[in-house]
């Protein structure tokens, strides 16, 4: 791939990344329920509202960033069992390290991925829940 | 056995994520609320004007074509053709008005977002009605009985904007369509059985419409789409349902959806949404146009599946068990939702179809609850 082809800093990269998992990152002050995820560069809090995620129902997501800046975040629901995404697409807010999404919606039963894309100086990153709404 | 005693089936009928997955197509009827978009939803003297309007075929050009010559109340709001015929023949299968209050997506194409937004649609085709808001603004001005309809359901007399008298008549006659929920079904006889462990209840269920079940929740994956209670998830599938409507003319179902609800001005994002939060806009504010959109059609309610024949946004399937015919052989390579696999030909013996419409023959109400416009009967004018 394109990217490899970059030789040094990319490799140092990743080594580091190798050696030094994202940063440990603390439950958010205030949050009592949520759940984190790694990525390669990041770590992320993130709960829904409502909790648990219904089927069929609009919902949005709050997620607390651990890591280098971020730049932009897009949000992403995948099902991969039937490997269909959503039908709609969330607006996603950041503030800092710290963010929003709304009008996610999970329109069937069974095992979904919610997936955070993550850009910033440091590169970019996939984080991804794995998550049954209910 | 002796006669009228059933034999009871074994207890295991179905595992627990069988019985869990039937368990989400209940309770039945779920709380109806009123829609906040609609500031007369609810009302009775709105749903009574609402009833008079649905019989008025003096909303059609040729004062010939009412609501009902397509949603006739004799069968069960639908027209029993494949395609509807009002002035002209359009390209859709008519579908029975019911549950209409649990939808979020009107239309087989899903270009309405609210109930009042579907009202107006018929009114502005002239292969439907046709009368345009103009002529409907007119007639409500000058008609005796329906200004006073108006006046009792609104709280004032017709005023002169068109639009917003049009935008009212849609609004007027969702509060009358909303409140036809189909009654409870044998199914939801079973479902609760199920959920209370009562053995007896459940073995009054039949054997054949339990394997249908079976299917249904299992191995045909059809839970998925037609989810929960009304059995619908809402949204909208490739079915591998073709959509030629003539030789050279495709239906291009949601996909033409969306770009029609982004080009209207009836939307819940527009000017005539009475609800000023706009706290059911969501999903016309997030939809998403997608290529795999071209071809894909609304997931029907199955309830009173067995009254509404033919099946289909174009009726091309004749009868329930042409449907499980279909389902059975499904032409895999024809379903375009790229690399979607929720939909595989299921080579279904004759024995399991007949299972799968005795099951959706279960679906039937029992009888039609009762509509509350009966109880409205002083609100319409004379
Ligand atoms: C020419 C026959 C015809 C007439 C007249 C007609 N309809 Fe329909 N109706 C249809 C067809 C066909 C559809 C499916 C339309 C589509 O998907 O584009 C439909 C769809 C609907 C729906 C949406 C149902 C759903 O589940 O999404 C509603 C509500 C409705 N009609 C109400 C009305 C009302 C109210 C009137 C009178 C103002 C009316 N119709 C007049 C044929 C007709
Ligand atoms: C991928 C989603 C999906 C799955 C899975 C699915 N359906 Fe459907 N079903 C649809 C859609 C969409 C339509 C309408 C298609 C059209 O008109 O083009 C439909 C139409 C129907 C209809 C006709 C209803 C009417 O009023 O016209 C019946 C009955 C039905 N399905 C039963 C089933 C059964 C039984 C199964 C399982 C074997 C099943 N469906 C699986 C999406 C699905």
């Amino acid at each position: 791939m394109a990217r490899w082809r970059l030789g040094g800093p990319v490799l140092a990269a990743a080594l580091v990344l190798a050696v030094g998992q994202a940063a440990a990152c603390p439950r958010p002050e205030g949050w009592t329920g949520g759940a984190s995820i790694a990525g390669e560069t990041w770590t992320a809090w993130w709960r829904s509202e409502p909790a648990p995620i219904p089927v069929g129902a609009h919902f949005s997501i709050r997620f607390h960033l651990c890591g280098p800046p971020v730049g932009r975040v897009g949000v992403r629901g995948w099902m991969p069992d039937h490997r269909h995404g959503m039908n709609y697409r969330p607006a996603v807010t950041l503030d800092g390290l710290s963010g929003k999404a709304e009008g996610l919606m999970f329109h069937m039963p069974g095992r979904w991925q919610l997936i955070l894309h993550v850009r910033g100086a440091a590169g970019r990153d996939k984080l991804t829940a794995e998550t049954v709404p209910e | 056995m002796l006669s009228g005693i059933a034999a009871p089936a074994p207890a295991l009928d179905f595992t627990a994520e069988e019985e869990r997955r039937i368990l989400r197509h209940g309770p039945w009827p779920p709380a109806l609320l009123p829609d906040p978009s609609n500031r007369v939803s609810g009302k009775p003297a709105a749903i009574a004007f609402g009833r008079a309007l649905f019989f008025e075929p003096r909303l059609s050009t040729s004062g010939a074509v009412s609501c009902a010559t397509c949603h006739r109340p004799d069968r069960t709001w639908t027209d029993g053709l494949p395609r509807s015929r009002g002035q002209r023949i359009v390209d859709r299968n008519a579908p029975g008005l019911f549950n209409l209050g649990f939808n979020r997506w009107f239309g087989w194409d899903g270009a309405q977002d609210s109930l009042w937004a579907q009202n107006l649609r018929p009114l502005l085709d002239a292969r439907e009605m046709g009368v345009g808001p103009g002529g409907a603004a007119r007639l409500v001005r000058s008609d005796r009985r329906l200004s006073c309809g108006y006046r009792r359901a609104f709280g004032a007399a017709p005023g002169a904007d068109d639009a917003r008298i049009f935008v009212d008549l849609g609004k007027a006659l969702a509060a009358f369509l909303e409140t036809r929920v189909t009654g409870r079904a044998p199914f939801d006889d079973f479902r609760d059985a199920l959920a209370r462990g009562d053995a007896a209840g459940r073995a009054r269920y039949p054997a054949a419409a339990k394997r249908g079940l079976r299917l249904f929740v299992g191995r045909g994956n059809c839970t998925f789409c037609h989810f929960g209670p009304a059995f619908t998830n809402g949204e909208f599938a490739d079915a591998g349902v073709p959509h030629f409507v003539e030789p050279g003319r495709v239906d291009p179902g949601r996909h033409g959806g969306i770009r029609k609800l982004r080009r209207s001005p009836y939307t819940l994002l527009g000017r005539f949404n009475d609800d000023a939060r706009r706290s059911t806009a969501a999903k016309t504010r997030h939809v998403r146009l997608r290529q795999s959109n071209f071809g894909e059609f609304r997931v029907p309610g199955l309830r009173n599946v067995a009254l509404t024949a033919p099946y289909m946004h174009a009726g091309s399937h004749e009868t329930l068990a042409d449907v499980a015919r279909h389902y059975s052989t499904i032409d895999e390579e024809r379903l375009h939702a790229a690399g979607e696999r929720i939909l595989r030909r299921l080579d279904l013996s004759a024995r399991q179809r007949a299972d799968l419409v005795a099951f959706l023959e279960t679906l039937t109400e029992k009888e039609p609850r009762r509509q509350s416009v009966e109880k409205t009967g002083n609100a319409v004018c004379r």
